[in-house]
Formats: structure tokens, C-alpha cells, sequence
């Protein structure tokens, strides 16, 4: 046991995993977080997409669309990475590997839609990928501003008391993590909800939600 | 445990009846008797149920059990005084939920209920704030921690009223026929949960339930502070009652309109914790 210093905001410490001297920690709420991406990998792995019903233009018709089986598989794909991505992300005890999981999380959020075939929704995951680009910024920014002024990127030192992290640091870590779809940056990714294939949609507000939780219990916690 | 919820769960139901009884008397109709929520989750229980034909099954279901497995979890973190971040975390959780729930389905009206649950994502924002605020005061997100500072220097209602502002108004966000109700807005049927019928919807009401009793018990315990539970019971269905009297004078907002008044809220509230930051150091 590492001995997790801030016990009064996650919880104690309940394992850890070792890469070396990176460390990665299960709190009961990282426990939780890493428990709900699982689960919606999970589901993301053995649900089929829906069957969109549409109704047709200037009458009473309506038609169910098809799913593409080809277009089933890539996004299978690319949300159940963007699940890894997101449970890496949750127990990170590293900022910088969680600024990679979390721009990882922003690749993979984009390859989800962007083989769906509609001008609305590549139109989003366009101006999206934009978003999650320029958020990239300040997300590796505020992890060099930590390793400039601190030394260190280990949650275990940061979160200890006498190691003092800028604000502007943590400010641009939420800003960055924002960037990868929460209010008010989610509104260029509105549109990507029109694409078949609900299991794996969720998987792109699972991740930006699980992310911002997780980016919290990190800037409270230095 | 499993007695509490079925408590919670049943005292959830009969607040959702007693929301509606008190709106529809404040609009000078008779409404429907208190137990009326109760009867439909009854009624809903024994009723066929069906997955329709175009939905995403397993996800059709599987939204059904995470919305009860994420409330029943917030009830047990709130009573064994666990992180209020978790109970953060539900918050935000349940957005999934009706996401998911919208979007499994296939329906066109489930799918608007859906896309308006992403644009109402500004409603989390004041409850990171009304978080950030409790810490500044405790020092702690332990809920046992923050009832502990309450019971020394008295209730944070007086000393962090903007924060329990901020907090009525998360509830309020997620009460029924309330002015940010836009998910489940007549002019979209019922919005997200338009297709779920039968089982599936008894199964969601038991998670609304247990989502009001949550909601409410922790406003009184984190701005109020730990009661017996009688009183605690009480001073809920005093702050239900003061929710319902909004829902019934306010009318239901724009999608739009819904972000700006809670991003207007969140900008103030986060000027609050500027100057809460400044004075306190």
C-alpha cells in the first residue's frame, strides 16, 4: 500500500497497479468510474445499434433504417478504444498519461462517427475534432506547467501536502478536458447524435463524462 | 440495506404523487390522489412488455438497470457518509442514462429526448460548483466529514447559501414537469422514456424514486445537516413542496433557454467562489 494522501475526497486507497514508477490507483471512486466505463464497454462490445426510424418528409410514412454491417464494425471498434482509452484514463495515478488517455479519448470520439455517411453528422465531427484539437493545448500545456513548477507528474507527490501546483495549471487541465465535449464545448458535437448506432454514441458522452469526473478529483486533490 | 431502498423507493414514489398533487392544486385543478405514482409503478410491474422491433435490445435493457444500480449506489454512499464526489459522479452518470434511454430505441421522439438531455448537460455544471464550495469551508468531500463540520460550526444553508441556491436549482433541473423538464416535453410524447413500457418503465420509475429521495436527503444533510429521520422526512417534503410550488408557476423553458439560465447561474456562481477564494485564502 502506497498510502493514497488524500483519503477525505475519493476514499482510501483500495489497490494499486505498478508500471514501474508509474502507479495507478483504485479509490472507491476511481473504483466506480473505471466500473461504469466498463460496464458501457461492455455493453458497447455485444449490443447491436439500433434500427433508426425516420419519418418521411410531407406525410404519414416512416422507414426504419438498415444497419450497415461494415460501418457496425469500425464503430464497434473505435468505441470499445474508446472504452480502453477511457478506463486508462480513471485510474491513472500519472497527469501526463492521463492527458494522453484523455486526447486519446478526443481520436476516438471522432473515428466513432466519421464513417457514418451523412453530411450533418461528419459536418459535427469536423468542427468536434476541431474543439478536441485546440483543447489538446491547454490539456499538455497544464501538464508542463505541473512538471515545470512542481518537478514531478506523479499524482502521489502532487497530491501531497507541501507541493503547491499553480491554479493556471489546473485551470487549463479542466479547460482541456472540456474541450473533449463538455458544456459548453459539447455544442459542436450535438449534431453527431443523429448517427445509427446508440451503443457506441453513448460510449462518446460515457468518455466526456467520465473524464471531466475524473480531471475534478485530480485539480481538488493537488 | 434492501429495506432501506424499498423505503426510499416507496417514500420516492409517493413525493413524485405529492409533487403532482401540489402543482395541480397551486393550478386550481383537483389532481391525482398522492399514491397515484405508486399505482402506476404497481400497474407497470403486471403490464405486457415489449423491446420494440428497431431498438438497440441490449441497451434497451441494460439502461433500465444501470439507472436503478446508480441510484441505489448514491443512496448507499450518502448513507455510509462515502465522497460526495461520487455522488457527483451519479449526477452526471444519470445523463447516460437518458441518453441511452433516448437513443436505444430508435423512436424519433426518443432520439430528440436524448440530443435535449446532451443540451441540458449545462445543468451539471453548478453542482461541481456547489462541490468546490463545500470544499472550500470543510476542507473535505467526505459527507461524513461535511455532517461532522455542520454539527461544530452549524449549517452551511447559512454560511454557503449561494451553493444550496445552486443545489435547488440541480434539483429542481431534475424534478418532472418543472421549468427544465425539456427531456420529456409533451410536444416530444414522453421524450426519452417514450418507448420504454412495462417492466422497463416500473423499472425506471424505481429509479426516479430513489433518484428524488437521494437528491432531496442530501440536500438537507449536506446544507442542513444529520436529523432523525422523521424530521429528515419532513424538511424533504418541505423543500419537495417549495420545488413543486416552481414547477407549477414556471413554465417549461426553451431547450435553449434551459443553458442559458443555468450558465448564467454556474458564471455567478463561480464569481462567488472567486471571492470565496480571495477572502478565504
Amino acid at each position: 500500500m502506497f498510502n493514497l494522501p488524500t483519503e477525505n475526497i475519493g476514499g482510501q486507497e483500495l489497490f494499486v497497479l505498478e508500471f514501474g514508477d508509474i502507479v495507478n490507483y483504485f479509490s472507491p471512486y476511481t473504483a466506480a468510474l473505471f466500473a461504469f466505463a466498463l460496464i458501457f464497454t461492455a455493453l458497447a462490445i455485444v449490443s447491436r445499434p439500433e434500427r433508426q426510424v425516420d419519418i418521411a418528409f410531407g406525410g404519414d410514412a416512416y422507414y426504419a433504417k438498415e444497419v450497415d454491417v461494415d460501418l457496425l464494425r469500425f464503430q464497434r471498434f473505435m468505441a470499445i478504444a474508446c472504452g480502453l482509452a477511457t478506463l486508462g484514463a480513471m485510474v491513472s495515478g500519472d497527469v501526463f498519461n492521463f492527458t494522453l488517455f484523455a486526447s486519446l479519448v478526443g481520436i476516438t470520439n471522432i473515428g466513432i462517427v466519421a464513417a457514418y455517411k451523412n453530411k450533418h453528422v461528419l459536418n459535427a465531427a469536423f468542427q468536434y475534432g476541431i474543439v478536441a484539437m485546440l483543447a489538446t493545448v491547454p490539456l499538455f500545456g497544464g501538464a508542463a506547467i505541473i512538471l515545470a513548477s512542481t518537478g514531478t507528474l506523479s499524482m502521489w507527490e502532487l497530491f501531497a501536502d507541501g507541493v503547491v501546483v499553480p491554479i493556471i495549471a489546473k485551470a487549463f487541465l479542466v479547460i482541456g478536458v472540456m474541450g473533449e465535449g463538455m458544456a459548453p464545448f459539447y455544442v459542436a458535437k450535438a449534431e453527431i447524435t443523429r448517427a445509427q448506432g446508440a451503443p457506441f454514441i453513448l460510449m462518446v458522452h460515457v468518455s466526456s463524462l467520465l473524464l471531466f469526473l475524473r480531471v475534478i478529483e485530480i485539480v481538488i486533490s493537488m | 440495506m434492501i429495506p432501506y431502498l424499498l423505503f426510499a423507493t416507496f417514500i420516492g414514489l409517493l413525493f413524485h404523487g405529492i409533487h403532482r398533487k401540489v402543482i395541480a392544486r397551486i393550478q386550481g385543478r383537483p389532481g391525482p390522489p398522492i399514491w397515484q405514482e405508486i399505482l402506476h409503478t404497481l400497474k407497470f410491474s403486471f403490464k405486457e412488455t415489449w423491446i420494440p422491433k428497431t431498438a438497440s435490445q441490449t441497451l434497451f435493457v441494460a439502461v433500465v438497470f444501470v439507472a436503478i444500480g446508480i441510484w441505489s449506489g448514491a443512496l448507499y454512499v450518502l448513507l455510509s457518509g462515502g465522497s460526495l464526489l461520487l455522488l457527483f459522479g451519479v449526477y452526471l452518470l444519470h445523463k447516460i442514462v437518458e441518453h441511452g434511454m433516448g437513443l436505444s430505441s430508435g423512436s424519433p421522439y426518443g432520439k430528440f429526448g436524448a440530443i435535449r438531455s446532451v443540451i441540458s448537460a449545462a445543468s451539471e455544471l453548478p453542482l461541481f460548483v456547489t462541490v468546490i464550495a463545500i470544499y472550500l469551508f470543510t476542507r473535505s468531500l467526505s459527507i461524513a466529514d461535511i455532517v461532522a463540520y455542520q454539527e461544530m460550526y452549524g449549517p452551511l444553508l447559512i454560511v454557503a447559501f449561494p451553493a444550496a441556491v445552486a443545489m435547488y436549482l440541480i434539483i429542481l433541473s431534475k424534478m418532472h414537469y418543472g421549468p427544465f423538464s425539456i427531456i420529456e416535453a409533451k410536444e416530444i410524447v414522453s421524450g426519452n422514456m417514450t418507448e420504454h413500457f412495462g417492466v422497463w418503465r416500473a423499472g425506471l420509475e424505481v429509479g426516479y424514486a430513489l433518484k428524488t429521495y437521494v437528491l432531496l436527503y442530501a440536500f438537507v444533510l449536506l446544507f442542513i445537516g444529520q436529523l432523525p429521520l422523521a424530521l429528515m422526512l419532513l424538511v424533504m417534503l418541505l423543500v419537495l413542496i417549495s420545488l413543486s410550488f416552481v414547477c407549477a408557476i414556471t413554465p417549461m423553458l426553451s431547450p435553449y433557454d434551459t443553458v442559458t439560465v443555468q450558465s448564467l447561474v454556474t458564471g455567478a456562481l463561480v464569481i462567488y467562489i472567486v471571492i470565496l477564494v480571495v477572502v478565504m485564502g
